[in-house]
């Protein structure tokens, strides 16, 4: 078993490893001068050019730049913002980090709560109406583009109806002495929009993954069996077939994390959120390009862990199952 | 039971806000501001733009402010503010005597070493050489005692009161005298400014908010709008969902096309005009994109520049942004300048007019794809518009629409706040969608279409001694003063170094609850402090704990 | 070979939501086609001052902020959109399976290597690429843009055609094929295309819903398609200081994309249904 861990740790550290070395081509893809990327509208003095010159070895052959690259990296190092100098870019998005938790891991658990819920009512009710209706609302939430979804909810939830609030993740003119229930309540009516559109936009994936996995494990045999020896139809779903799913629902995760994450820099965007999603979304606007990837990176960091967690997690819950 | 419970912490809770809400008089409350671009350096020398000068103004004073008419070149009619009183000893010399009450936040007096420190470091071409243009006039400022400064200019003009008081808010010098001009914007200082105006500063949330608490032994008297949060949102759409919301309660300068209709619906919304200084124009760069070294290869030709003028009708530009709030602009002369009825008429609208002069000059449409071109360069011009800014976000496309019908191409290139300043500072633009708030008085005219200002502020490195010697004319004159303005304006547009297109009047959303709001045009809030909050109309937040210490 | 495609064609349009999807494609496309001929000039501001006008006669959709056709517009965007997303598709179906072949019919390292670098890809997410892109290339001509959306698209196709390709050379007759003298290239390949051509018809589907929201996404960022020429994301992004007095000028384009996405999608269902009729 740790045989096995230690081998799906070492590759997952290799695609990771392989990521960066992406990252770091498309970088040095891109025309221009790369100094004008780090430095971008900001006046910068001789001395800094130079210490950036040694950092980056801008003026050194390609591999070189990548040793620079990597040895910065693994000393935690991911650069200095162009629009907020002189914040580095790690503690940037360290301070971003946690509000996107907050948000990804509500629409974690709406998707996989109600989207898994859902997705089993249509197995059972298969062909039904209620099936076909819900499949076909699913397909539209995921067609909907998530900055529209948005901006029409705030329209009418925020401005129209003035039920919500339309921006940001606290009210600022909170006093400082505010307690603490004031502060979750503000909160939390500062979470649902964003989480609702989130929600909407990716959990026809959810459904129909959970969907397919119930109808094919109905099919097996020892579901039948279950069903033969006289036990009621919602011990055999629940105790029995739903069990089942359990492994391909947390590959899922796998997948799913890249369409949140793509979903979230649009939706914290346009609410305000303050988290990685948005620190991006200003990024782009502020040419900011450290920022920019130090983001790309740390996303793509966190799929590929996500990845393993999946992995690690299935094995747990079942433990016949041992991928290669 | 739980009911039981919860009902005594409850009680308290109230118990305790309506305690709190006691201790703030009913007619102090707070209001929020919401500004396009964060106020990031709102301390004298290093302000910019406008949102660092609404924020600067809370905090710092100057010595006197013009009246109400905004005759800069009147000296009677200006207003005390740091000086309390003043004589003019002859044509050269003026003697200003500082209001003892005057203090900064830290409590130690502002002293005339404070004043004569501030104005000899503005004076500086070496440090501030945008402003040390503005006071390139005034040979000396000494210090008689601690109260009294005097002020001697080279040559007698007719705005010479103006340049004496306008430009310098005078920092106080026993904090900064010691760091050095080149630190001094990332000093602490910056971080946490102490001024000697109506407000004291509190704290500021980087890229979000900004919080200023009312000084309460402010010496022309106490503000009862006690604290002033200012908040920053970088998009129009942003900044009206904001007040639309109820997050804020005042908010400047919309285009009646997402403005005024949807706060004409709302009751706890008015809004007011008021001329203002703004003056919107499309700046042709003198020189190559992002090499000053080089002319432009396009718009160096003078003719070029005429015909791309001819070309536009500006009153649909104006009437589908400001609709009756805007008046076209044909100078760097705002609708509050006592001068904006001496400029003359820019080019009159002729697209036909322009097509000829452009074919005249070699620009013509051989292969037929819409866009002419001359010696193998298409007529093609990047313009850049800054995304905050809703008329201009507006006007661009109109302009791009306008400029395809004669064969001209228009790459919009929309960009934000700190990028678009940034690339307009380094001459990385073709055309430039340039906003600016104007100086109150007209002689701010040199800073940025004047040969010297291209150290400066003038972007696109304009220059024509002609004009400037007639500029210089119409500013040093005592008499014939309307002549002298109206010629330096005609030759200034002559030479097309840009398009004006409108200055607008300030439209101004304010929530109903505040009593006695005016708005000085050059300096918009600084009159704030007198404001205060309708007892009967107060909202949640005007009954909050106050939090300065 | 291609009997086997028309069969699975035939079994998927047995499914209402084919039909729907189809149809609605088709509606699209044909607006595209004679939208040119029969609609206003996209960039045409008649009367810029009277700003967006609700929905009438004269303009179905009504009008945007500088009084611009909103029907015209969403019918233009349509030509970019679909033009786009059919082209960068096709290029990432074509380099997906060309790499796909590659990695399964050599194996070994090349395969190891190969999978490394696709796993890794599809970790970064495909919008932080392009964006990682666009910004500092700024304004790009289409034809570029269509290459960045296939460069970064392919990944999943080349997984699906590899699994594929080992899939088939595990089976008994191709060995037995190769034992009698038969090229193992053209065993492999011949009876890669009809098993391989239903699950990368249905990916290539979905592909095309992707590359729609994606475009329209980065046109909302202000990256991607430029002005004058209309997009989706472009028109939702010009709305938005609208959407409380003029709703309709973010509304029709938004319900563009979705239905266009949805109508992709449902194909892509039937496709998928037709292909596994028990997970239907």
């Amino acid at each position: 078993m740790t045989r096995w861990l230690l081998r799906r740790v070492v590759q997952a550290a290799l695609t990771f490893a392989v990521a960066i070395v992406l990252l770091f081509f498309l970088m040095r893809a891109a025309p221009g001068d790369p100094l004008s990327r780090l430095v971008g509208e900001r006046n910068v003095s001789e001395q800094e050019i130079a210490v950036l010159r040694a950092r980056f070895g801008l003026d050194q052959p390609l591999l070189s730049q990548f040793q620079a690259f990597v040895a910065g990296l693994l000393r935690g190092d991911l650069g200095v913002s162009i629009e907020q100098y002189p914040e580095k870019v790690t503690s940037l998005l360290a301070a971003r980090i946690p509000p996107t938790l907050l948000l990804g891991g509500t629409v974690l658990l709406i998707n996989f709560g109600v989207g898994s819920w859902l997705g089993v009512r249509q197995a059972v009710r298969r062909g039904s109406r209620f099936d076909r209706w819900l499949t076909r609302l699913a397909l539209a939430g995921y067609a909907t583009p998530s900055f529209w979804l948005g901006l029409v909810l705030v329209a009418f939830v925020s401005l129209r109806w003035r039920l919500l609030p339309a921006a940001q993740m606290t009210d600022p003119l909170l006093p400082l002495d505010a307690g603490f229930g004031t502060r979750a309540v503000d909160l939390l009516r500062h979470l649902i929009l964003p989480a609702l559109t989130l929600s909407l936009t990716s959990m026809a994936l959810v459904m129909r993954h959970q969907r397919a996995a119930l109808l094919t494990v109905f099919r097996l045999d020892y579901i039948t069996a279950a069903r033969a020896r006289g036990l009621t139809e919602r011990r055999v779903l629940w105790r029995h077939a739903w069990r089942n799913t359990l492994v391909p629902m947390i590959t899922l995760l796998g997948l799913w994390l890249p369409i949140l994450v793509t979903g979230s820099l649009f939706v914290e965007a346009i609410f305000n959120w303050p988290g990685l999603g948005s620190l991006a979304a200003n990024a782009i606007n502020a040419r900011d390009y450290p920022v920019l990837m130090g983001t790309a990176m740390l996303v793509s960091g966190a799929v590929i862990f996500a990845g393993l967690l999946a992995d690690i997690g299935y094995t747990v819950a079942d433990p016949r199952v041992r991928p290669t | 039971m739980i009911a039981g419970r919860l009902l005594a912490p409850l009680l308290m809770l109230f118990g305790a806000a309506a305690a709190e809400a006691r201790q703030r008089p009913p007619d102090h409350g707070t209001i929020v501001i919401v500004v396009g671009r964060e106020p990031s350096t709102p301390v004298p020398t290093l302000l910019g733009q406008k949102s660092n000068n609404d924020v600067s103004d809370l905090l710092f004073l100057r010595l006197a402010h013009p009246g109400r008419g905004l005759i800069t070149a009147d000296e009677k009619s200006f207003e005390p503010e740091l000086a309390r009183s003043w004589t003019r000893r002859d044509s050269l010399t003026l003697v200003f005597d500082l209001d003892p009450r005057a203090r900064w936040h830290d409590g130690r007096p502002v002293t005339a070493r404070d004043v004569v420190w501030s104005f000899n470091r503005m004076r500086d071409p070496a440090i501030d050489p945008a402003n040390a243009l503005l006071l390139r006039y005034l040979s000396s400022v000494t210090a008689v005692n601690d109260s009294r400064v005097v002020l001697t200019f080279r040559k007698s003009y007719s705005e010479q009161f103006f340049d004496a008081t306008y430009h310098v808010q005078p920092l106080p010098a026993h904090l900064v005298d010691t760091i050095p001009p080149e630190r001094f914007a990332t000093s602490a200082f910056v971080q946490s400014p102490v001024g000697n105006g109506p407000y004291r500063w509190v704290r500021r949330e980087a890229g979000r908010s900004l919080e200023l608490a009312g000084n309460q032994t402010f010496f022309l008297g106490s503000p009862k709008l006690d604290r002033v949060v200012i908040l920053t949102a970088g998009d129009a759409d942003a900044q009206m969902n904001l007040l639309l919301d109820g997050s804020a309660d005042v908010y400047e300068a919309l285009p009646p096309v997402s403005g005024p209709p949807r706060i004409a619906g709302n009751p706890a919304l008015r809004f007011q005009t008021q001329p203002s200084f703004g003056v919107l124009f499309l700046l042709f760069n003198q020189r190559a994109y992002g090499d000053r070294s080089r002319p432009h290869p396009i718009l160096s030709d003078r003719d070029v520049r005429l015909a791309l003028a001819m070309a536009l009708d500006r009153t649909p530009l104006l009437h589908s942004t400001f609709g009756a709030f805007a008046r076209l602009a044909n100078a760097p002369s705002a609708q509050a300048h006592w001068t904006s009825t001496l400029v003359p008429n820019g080019p009159a609208y002729d697209p036909a007019g322009a097509r000829t002069l452009l074919e005249r000059r070699g620009w013509i449409d051989r292969d037929g794809d819409g866009v002419r071109e001359k010696d193998g360069v298409p007529l093609s011009l990047r313009l850049n518009v800054v995304a905050s800014s809703s008329p201009r976000l507006i006007m661009a496309p109109q302009v791009q629409e306008q400029l395809r019908r004669i064969g001209v191409r228009i790459e919009i290139v929309r960009l934000e706040g700190p990028v678009w300043n940034g690339r307009r500072n380094k001459g990385e633009f073709d055309i430039d969608f340039s906003s600016s708030v104007l100086d109150p008085s007209p002689t701010g005219i040199v800073q940025s279409w004047s040969c010297a200002g291209r150290s400066g502020t003038n972007v696109a490195q304009y220059c024509n001694p002609s004009v400037d010697s007639l500029i210089e004319t119409a500013i040093s004159s005592t008499r014939d003063l309307e002549r002298n303005w109206r010629t330096a304006y005609a030759s200034l547009q002559r030479d097309v170094p840009a398009i004006w297109l409108a200055t607008p009047s300030v439209l101004f959303a304010v929530h109903t609850r505040y009593r006695g709001v005016t708005l000085r045009p050059e300096s918009l809030y600084s009159t704030m402090w007198r404001w205060s909050v309708d007892p009967t109309r107060r909202i949640a937040r005007d009954g909050t704990s106050q939090l300065a210490q | 070979m291609i009997g086997s495609l028309a069969e699975l064609l035939r079994r998927a349009w047995a499914h209402p939501s084919a039909r729907w999807g189809v149809g609605i494609l088709l509606a699209f496309a044909l607006a595209a086609a004679l939208g040119p001929l029969l609609l206003d000039d996209p960039s045409a501001m008649p009367d810029v001052v009277a700003g967006a006008t609700p929905p009438s006669a004269g303009h179905p959709f009504g009008t945007d902020h500088l009084n611009r056709d909103i029907l015209a517009r969403v019918v233009g965007g349509a030509r970019v959109s679909l033009a786009v997303a059919g082209l960068a598709v096709l290029l990432a179906l074509t380099l997906g399976s060309a790499v796909g072949l590659a990695a399964g019919y050599s194996g070994g390292w090349v395969d190891a290597a190969l999978m490394r670098v696709v796993d890794a890809a599809l970790a970064i997410p495909r919008l932080f690429v392009l964006l990682l892109l666009l910004v500092v290339w700024e304004r790009i001509p289409l034809g570029a843009l269509i290459l960045f959306l296939g460069t970064t698209g392919w990944f999943g196709t080349s997984r699906l055609v590899r699994g594929e390709v080992l899939r088939i050379r595990q089976e008994p007759f191709v060995a037995a094929a190769i034992a009698l003298g038969a090229s193992p290239w053209r065993t492999i390949t011949r009876h890669l295309l009809p098993n391989a051509a239903g699950p990368v018809l249905v990916a290539a589907t979905l592909g095309v819903g992707d590359v729609i929201l994606l475009e329209a996404g980065l046109s909302f960022l202000g990256l991607g398609i430029q002005p004058p020429t209309p997009s989706w994301g472009g028109m939702v992004l010009d709305a938005r200081p609208y959407l409380s007095s003029a709703p309709w000028t973010a509304l029709f384009p938004g319900a563009a994309i979705v239905a266009t996405v949805l109508a992709v999608n449902l194909l892509g269902d039937a496709l998928s249904a037709a292909l596994d009729p028990r997970s239907a």
